[in-house]
């Protein structure tokens, strides 16, 4: 063992060992992006399962139906009179209807600002109590008068409240209902579900005058289109890219088909053959989304909470009615109602990639993190190499050929211990300056009014593009960096960058993967001296900026960038979205570092003076 | 000190002052934010828990029913003079920072008095790099961990602002005010009693001259008074809240380990799993192991007493039972005072990673373990057990510099070699 020991020594002292790196970081890179297109393949993905026993999905009979059609075509009259009232009025009647079906009925106004618009609404909801419960726990029924899109949720509201009127016959309930419609999808059930656990700022968002127990699960129905459908579209991602149990989704899924014959979908792929392709697409539009970490519905606002919640939209035509969904939502119900204890069974980390086929985080995590590795790697590498004295290439070469000779066999056997004295205080003071400096843009993007945000984006894209051309002549001027500084400066903002990533993995996998992934080219930077290559180099970190990025790929999808920065700061003041967050205070400075270094020029006289 | 010197302090002292004003004026929830996290405010120096203690002792209840607070009985009159918290935090908010100035100013004195480089039993050849007593206290003022700490108000401020002054006193030659100072810091949070004897060390060494007396009779004095300002503490406590009761609640808790919120340390974990019977066994086990340094170190680097009180801030921070941030903030604090021998240490680099990744790291798997639902206790405890193992590498690669440091002087001509076990 002391032999092993000292020959380890030994070889950590071998110049070759240093030049493995940058191979071994890119090895990582190409490792962590094969690994995540490895996953759709069978042997890397599994089937889903019904993890928790409890929920014996399919396994009850459901009654909806029947004359409830005609209680449903009631309720749909109802809601369509009420489609261009006002918010309180049709609250109003509402709450009547709720009271008249015996139900404990609550109201809740609620006022956001953002980006200069103000997002306002009153929320009601109504609890029905469990006749073999005892107000402990609860499942949410959502149905929003608007959903995401803007649309009426018309036959939604009509079918919950059928469902509402429906439930209150039964006495089988053991967890209270709790029906809660909010005037539109993004705003309301955050305050509601804020104010709900008591976690709701009480200038913006009144307290709910009546509550009842923990709850347990939630289903939001969106189901604005008119006319028979086909199949059901499970939306299951939450904010800040948490997901429900995978235990749910896999409920509703179960009952939809094995129950109802009915197909379902998710992300929004309608036709899925299970082959490769459609697997990886379905995977990756599931990734960009849990990037985003935005809401994608109603249901989204629960999952903070550690509340599982799935929104269900009827897609296509076909021969299924609402009846037919609404026996689905309540088989769902029946399930959700057997629960002894939270939905802990299943997966709380997966990505979907069929609706019976998933990865689970031990598979796919690896991929994240080896592409955070790289930048962790990089930056001990470039630390050990800032210690290094021999810092002419040539210099290092003509020593490990002496060493060859045995001449120096005595000084490679007690190399010497002291490391170079580093200079930190200039990479430090930038590296921090950076950081700090990041805090402009989020502050500026999140309460700029939204007729500017546009503009200022592109003002502030244009000064962060020029601004390394400004900082790092004035740099080389000034302080005439060593080669060591430069490498300093990489090396501990890659470090942050490395950790940054790490930890943002463990909570938002698809976020740090592709911020990881698009941050790729910061790893090698490094000052290049050749004119053509450095400005090439620096050329693809323009197109890899922050800013850029954002403004392409709003581009690509059409959404348009204006809606993409009213929804940033949307989801940062109201939803507590913290992608804005990552982009300018992660991936922004690190850039910023990156780009001065690509620009950088080594002053090789004082490098000289050092060396001798 | 020169004038301009002064200048430049005081505008330190101010810098970080009106710093920590802003953050308290700024974001006006980020201190009860603070307050809340286990990695900040322990069971035994929770702000939270004082002001519950400070409700029922101006109620004319004894702090110690109910069993949550279970910090120092002395602590209530001084906050009860105060204004109440919730209505004018500013009185807090101020008499906080005043401590850290405190801190800051008695390590300034220890920095600035040359002992870390120059004892009266050797003196490092490399002493001539030194940072001044500016540079340190900035280092401290400005340490994102002290600062996180001063937001957080737990009382473990005091413990450390008590025990950098018994430092500093002790270098300036007052015995009595160190031993006074120490006996303070013992009372707050016990664990300085095992400080004693570095500082007795360091005091003597200080104090030696030509006709002093010998070293056993030195200590002998120095623990008399210890003691009997320890029974001052105790009797005055007891005169205040009418009974024995807060021993108990005070230094049994940290004894017994009852509380078992979890914090950064390594204690809590291992007793949740521990099953009963085992208890006191392993309590013992822990407690001997903590204990067991403060004489060890004292032997071994008997000529650089200030090392060794470093060393074992830094074996507190990570090994005692209710350990936060704040204890290794204070032990962050003294590690300056060494710069000659930075070049000495080894891992640096991966000790200050580790500790960054970790910090970061910490309050991830806490969110997913106790908000989000998706990750378990083992998650959180697995950082901790990083954090420790930073600041464990931390502490030794510092042990070996020092004695890699004394031993250069023995054998100049291993300076630079590398060494290597046979």
């Amino acid at each position: 063992m002391p032999r092993l020991l000292s020959g380890a020594l030994l070889a950590r002292r071998d110049p070759r060992l240093l030049k493995i790196p940058p191979y071994l970081s890119l090895l990582l890179i190409i490792v962590g992006v094969a690994w995540l297109f490895m996953l759709p393949l069978d042997d890397y993905s599994r089937r889903t399962y019904i993890s928790e026993n409890a929920l014996l999905p399919g396994q009850v009979h459901t009654y909806f139906g029947g004359s409830d059609q005609n209680v449903f075509r009631a309720y749909k009259h109802e809601i369509t009179a009420l489609e261009n009232s006002t918010n309180a009025e049709a609250n109003d009647k509402l709450e009547s209807i709720f009271k008249g079906l015996g139900l404990k009925v609550g109201r809740q106004n609620y006022t956001y600002h953002s980006s200069g618009n103000t997002y306002a609404g009153e929320n009601i909801y109504a609890i029905l109590h469990a006749p073999r419960g005892d107000a402990t726990e609860a499942i949410v029924l959502v149905a929003a008068w608007r959903n995401v899109k803007d649309e009426f949720n018309r036959n939604g509201l009509a079918l919950a409240l059928a469902l509402t009127r429906y439930f209150k016959r039964w006495s089988l309930w053991s967890k209270d209902i709790i029906v809660v419609v909010p005037p539109e999808s993004r705003a309301g059930t955050q305050a509601w579900a804020d104010a709900y656990h008591d976690a709701h700022d009480s200038a913006k968002v009144a307290s709910l005058p009546v509550k009842s127990g923990a709850l347990q699960g939630a289903v939001a129905i969106d189901y604005p289109q008119e006319g028979r459908f086909e199949g059901v579209h499970v939306v299951y991602d939450g904010i800040n890219g948490q997901l429900p149990n995978l235990d749910l989704i896999n409920t509703f899924v179960n009952i939809a088909s094995g129950q109802m014959g009915m197909g379902s979908a998710i992300q929004e792929m309608w036709k899925h053959t299970d082959r490769y392709n459609d697997r990886l697409k379905t995977m990756l539009r599931g990734m960009v989304n849990q990037g985003l970490g935005h809401a994608a519905g109603p249901h989204s606002s629960f999952i903070p909470y550690h509340v599982d919640a799935i929104t269900v939209q009827p897609i296509g035509n076909g021969w299924q009615d609402e009846m037919a969904l609404g026996r689905t939502i309540e088989g769902t119900f029946r399930s959700l109602n057997n629960l002894l204890e939270h939905l802990h069974q299943s997966f709380f980390f997966y990505l979907l990639m069929h609706k019976e086929r998933f990865v689970s985080i031990g598979t796919y995590l690896p991929s994240a993190m080896l592409v955070a590795a790289n930048f962790t790697i990089m930056a001990i590498h470039l630390w050990i190499q800032s210690g290094q004295r021999s810092k002419v290439a040539t210099a290092g070469e003509t020593d490990g050929k002496d060493g060859k000779d045995g001449a120096d066999r005595q000084e490679q056997e007690a190399p010497s211990t002291d490391a170079v004295e580093r200079d930190l205080y200039l990479p430090l003071g930038l590296v921090a300056g950076s950081q700090f400096l990041g805090f402009i843009p989020l502050f500026v993007f999140n309460h700029a009014p939204a007729g500017i945000l546009t503009v200022l984006f592109y003002a502030f894209t244009a000064f962060s593009l020029l601004i390394p051309h400004v900082i790092s002549p004035l740099l080389i001027s000034n302080f005439k960096p060593t080669a060591q500084q430069y490498k300093l400066l990489s090396s501990f903002s890659l470090l942050l960058l490395g950790m940054f990533l790490s930890a943002l993995a463990t909570l938002n996998f698809s976020l740090a993967f592709l911020v990881g992934l698009l941050a790729v080219p910061l790893s090698f930077a490094y000052p290049v001296r050749n004119v053509l290559l450095k400005y090439a180099y620096a050329l693809l970190l323009t197109l890899l900026s922050p800013g850029t990025v954002v403004s392409i790929a709003a581009a690509a999808s059409g959404v348009g960038l204006d809606v993409v920065l009213r929804e940033a700061a949307f989801g940062w003041t109201v939803w507590g979205m913290y992608t804005p967050l990552v982009v300018w205070c992660v991936w922004w400075p690190a850039w910023l570092v990156g780009v001065v270094v690509v620009l950088g020029r080594v002053q090789e006289d004082r490098n000289k003076e050092k060396s001798s | 000190m020169t004038t301009p010197a002064l200048n430049r302090t005081a505008g330190l002292y101010l810098a970080a002052a009106t710093l920590r004003l802003l953050l308290f004026a700024g974001f006006p929830g980020l201190p009860d934010l603070l307050t809340g996290r286990v990695e900040l405010s322990t069971p035994v120096d929770s702000f939270k828990r004082l002001q519950e203690g400070l409700f029922l002792y101006n109620h004319n209840v004894s702090p110690y029913d109910g069993g949550v607070y279970h910090q120092a009985p002395l602590l209530l009159p001084l906050f009860s003079l105060l204004p109440d918290p919730a209505a004018y935090p500013i009185f807090t908010y101020v008499l906080y920072i005043a401590v850290d100035l405190l801190s800051a100013h008695a390590l300034y004195q220890i920095a600035e008095s040359g002992e870390a480089g120059a004892s009266r039993l050797f003196k490092s050849p490399r002493r001539d790099k030194k940072w001044s007593g500016y540079a340190v206290a900035a280092l401290f003022l400005l340490n994102p961990f002290t600062i996180a700490t001063c937001l957080a108000r737990p009382t473990t401020v005091f413990t450390n602002c008590a025990i950098l002054h018994a430092v500093a006193k002790a270098i300036a030659g007052s015995t009595f005010t160190a031993v006074l100072s120490l006996s303070m810091a013992a009372y707050l949070s016990m664990y300085p009693l095992l400080l004693f004897p570095p500082l007795i060390l360091l005091a003597y060494d200080r104090t030696h001259g030509a006709k002093s007396q010998s070293l056993l009779l030195f200590a002998g004095k120095s623990t008399a008074a210890a003691v009997v300002a320890m029974l001052l503490f105790g009797l005055s406590s007891y005169a205040l809240t009418g009974s024995w009761e807060f021993l108990d609640s005070t230094y049994g808790i940290q004894l017994t380990l009852t509380d078992l919120t979890p914090n950064v340390g390594l204690w809590w974990y291992f007793f949740v799993e521990m099953f009963d019977s085992f208890r006191s066994f392993f309590l013992g086990v822990f407690w001997l192991h903590l204990s067991s340094y403060a004489p060890a170190l004292c032997i071994r680097i008997r000529h650089q007493p200030l090392m060794v009180v470093t060393l074992l801030l830094g074996v507190f921070a990570i090994f005692k039972p209710y350990p936060s941030v704040a204890d290794t903030s204070l032990f962050l604090a003294l590690v300056p005072c060494f710069r000659y021998i930075f070049p000495l240490l080894r891992y640096s680099f991966l000790s200050a990673s580790v500790v960054l990744y970790a910090t970061f790291l910490g309050p991830a798997f806490y969110h997913l373990w106790i908000y989000a639902g998706s990750g378990n206790a083992n998650f959180f405890y697995a950082i901790t057990l990083v954090w420790s193992l930073g600041q464990s590498l931390l502490v030794s690669d510092l042990a070996f510099a020092a004695l890699r440091d004394e031993w250069e002087v023995e054998r100049p001509e291993m300076k630079g070699k590398q060494i290597r076990q046979i």
